[in-house]
């Protein structure tokens, strides 16, 4: 993020009305070419950004599911890593960039599909039909 | 009042460049609603069944040696060993500022002893139609008062914590304040919503521009009864009579992942250690001043109120300032006419509720 950070002037921000919203790419199932350390590095930016878990094939052959909750960058991909947390495991586990072959946006983005005004729509739609008590369940945990 | 003010004297005194004011700890991200404007829960099935224990929790609050403790989340009350830890923060001589949307409150109260040190902060975002709109769940409302009132009657310190988006009703706001403070509450929290880029709602987020006008119209001509658990001069940087720079170190933020970099919204990584917190982020990159489209929007207690606490008690210019923002009523004329004008212009996904609100109180008859 850091390296992309975009310049407001201080008047342009304090002149806001409203914040302009974040348009969420889909990146559910996609994966990327990684054709070079460059293609790399960004699709490992995306998958940290990413609210869903991801497949990572090591070149060993080994296949990781896991949540990437961190990376951290060097100035190569031997000193580059990403963190994650695997389904079954409890412990934080950690990656080389060098030691990865592919990648897989495998998981359900969880931040993804849910709009205000879907929830506005329902919202209308069941209380026009009666029902009480409506509400936006939090997503089951199994 | 008097242990924050001691602790920033005693930072200035020994020249401590940064410091941290409150800690922002996580145990869990686990959460029993699903409001459109939070970004903070949206992950896969096993990271939110995963919990910080109290052992982590405890090492989190020594090293960073913060006075008080927001126990935010998540809905805390979710996690199995919330009273350990809040009896482990307590014997620690920490302020606790246990976040909670009040569903479980009533129920989880008989295991909870009052202390000076204890306060729920009951997530309410304004009168009952609002609110359970808010947190898209009907009867929601209900729930968390009878949460908040059986709390203050076993004798618990309680405030009420409020997010407002675009559309808000400063009108409805005032009187939710009345509403609250006739609850028995301490006092009231409040913040413009941060547009998380991973909530649900992409389109009610304010521009800092119509934040000022908002709490302009909220918290000028304040009723004597109102209460407010925060600094007055934040309040003061929210209507648009201050102007401070964010210090995101002064309310670091740990969790499941570590210790969150830079702040408790933004989450440009994580590392192991609060020092290596202080030491590896890079500052300069956010706040509103370094030009960081991340920044943009963000008026929140979480990176402005920390500047307003350490000149509040960091000279007496400040400290006198905060004095008579206490007893400030803020008259202004031109900030009722604000009441009037800004109501009419709410977006039509809150106008919407105007029919269904009635519905809502009927129910609950």
């Amino acid at each position: 993020m850091s390296a992309e950070v975009m310049k407001y002037t201080l008047a342009q921000v304090e002149a806001l009305e409203l914040a302009p919203g974040t348009d969420h790419a889909n990146l559910e199932g996609w994966v990327p070419e990684l054709a070079n350390e460059a293609e790399l590095f960004d699709a490992l930016e995306k998958a940290f950004d990413y609210r869903g878990d991801v497949t990572i094939t090591l070149k060993n052959g080994e296949r990781i599911e896991a949540f990437i909750f961190n990376r951290r960058t060097g100035a190569t991909l031997a000193d580059s890593y990403v963190q994650y947390f695997m389904p079954s495991a409890p412990d934080k586990r950690k990656v080389s960039y060098a030691e990865i072959a592919r990648l897989e946006f495998s998981g359900k983005d969880r931040a993804a599909g849910k709009h205000w005004e879907d929830w506005v729509k329902n919202y209308n739609e069941k209380k026009a039909a009666g029902e009480t008590n409506i509400a936006l369940a939090p997503e089951a945990l199994e | 009042m008097w242990t924050v003010s001691s602790y920033v004297l005693k930072q200035k005194l020994t020249g401590t460049k940064r410091f941290p004011l409150v800690l922002m700890l996580e145990p869990l991200f686990r959460c029993s609603l699903a409001c459109a404007g939070c970004g903070k829960v949206q992950y896969p099935p096993h990271i939110l069944k995963k919990q910080l224990t109290p052992e982590e929790c405890f090492a989190a609050v020594d090293e960073c040696g913060a006075p008080m403790v927001s126990i935010p989340g998540g809905e805390p009350l979710l996690h199995p060993q919330i009273v350990e830890i809040v009896n482990g923060l307590i014997a620690r001589k920490k302020y606790i500022y246990l976040c909670t949307n009040a569903l479980e409150l009533k129920r989880r109260l008989p295991e909870f002893t009052p202390s000076k040190y204890l306060t729920f902060s009951v997530h309410l975002d304004g009168q009952r139609e609002h609110h359970d709109f808010s947190v898209c769940r009907e009867g929601g409302y209900d729930i968390a008062v009878e949460g908040i009132k059986e709390a203050v009657k076993r004798g618990f310190r309680v405030t009420t914590n409020a997010t407002f988006f675009d559309g808000t009703d400063p009108n409805s706001v005032r009187a939710f304040f009345d509403e609250v403070m006739g609850m028995g509450v301490e006092g009231i929290i409040l913040s413009p919503g941060y547009s998380y880029d991973k909530a649900p709602d992409q389109n009610h987020f304010m521009g800092r521009a119509r934040v000022r006008r908002l709490f302009r119209a909220i918290l000028s001509n304040r009723k004597p009864t109102w209460k407010f658990n925060m600094s007055p001069l934040f309040l003061e940087f929210l209507m648009g009579d201050r102007t401070y720079e964010c210090v995101p170190w002064g309310m670091p933020t740990f969790n499941i992942f570590g210790w969150q970099k830079p702040c408790y919204l933004l989450q440009d990584g994580y590392v192991d250690s609060y020092k290596e917190l202080l030491e590896t982020t890079e500052w300069e990159n956010y706040g509103v001043a370094s030009g960081n489209p991340q920044c943009a929007n963000c008026m929140v207690s979480c990176g402005y109120e920390t500047p307003a606490i350490i000149e509040g008690f960091g000279s007496w210019k400040g400290f006198l300032g905060m004095v008579r923002g206490t007893f400030n009523k803020y008259p202004d004329a031109g900030a009722l006419k604000l009441l009037d004008e800004i109501a009419p212009h709410a977006p039509a996904s809150l106008v919407q509720i105007e029919e269904p609100a009635h519905s809502l109180e009927e129910t609950h008859v």
